[in-house]
């Protein structure tokens, strides 16, 4: 039992931290903003997992689960936004526009 | 030292690189992902933390906190694309 809530914890903190060090490591906001996912979408569930193996009171398990649905629920339209306003700010306009086809190459004489 | 503990350390150990994004990038939208992650880990924290010291009411100030980031998010995101 506590092996597995040490298991458990411990794979929340790695993808956690593996989060965090790719927003350190990645180049610009967009490939950035991937790496929240990490821990709102997988840390958290395996928090849910170790507070349900390891936590007698039910009450914190619900409060765990309110906290993960906020957490995975919450990236998704905080991404989005995120997105959204650094493309604004560096293109003026939402939403993208496509590109103008090429021109037609010149009929050859 | 718990295994709790020690997730909530390692968690704040995470910290570190998003203060590093937070404080040195050229861009500021990549200083709002450093703040959006720096909140996540934060939550997760506090969450080990209560399990660590067996007071589940201190979830209540990671429930608090998942939810002001979630506000604290959209506001920089709407803020910075419309007005900075």
């Amino acid at each position: 039992m506590h092996a597995a809530v040490a298991t458990l914890g411990a794979l929340a903190a790695f993808f956690a931290l593996a989060g965090a060090l790719g927003v350190w490591l990645m180049r610009d906001v967009y490939q950035k903003l991937h790496y929240l996912t990490l821990p709102c979408s997988i840390s958290v569930w395996f928090l849910c997992a170790a507070m349900f193996v390891g936590e007698k009171q039910k009450q914190a398990g619900v409060k765990v689960v309110l906290i993960s649905l906020v957490l995975f629920f919450m990236n998704a339209v905080v991404t989005q936004a995120t997105a959204r306003a650094a493309w604004v700010r560096k293109d003026g306009r939402w939403p993208p526009q496509k590109a103008p086809p090429p021109a037609p190459p010149e009929a050859a004489e | 030292m718990s295994a709790w503990l020690a997730g909530a350390l390692a968690l704040c150990a995470g910290l570190a690189p998003c203060a590093a994004v937070a404080l040195r990038a050229q861009d500021v939208m990549e200083r709002v992902v450093a703040l959006e992650m720096a909140s996540v880990l934060v939550t997760l924290a506090l969450v080990m933390l209560a399990e660590a010291m067996q007071r589940t009411l201190f979830l209540d100030l990671a429930l608090t906190q998942a939810l002001l980031s979630f506000g604290g998010g959209l506001v920089f995101a709407r803020f910075l694309e419309r007005w900075v």
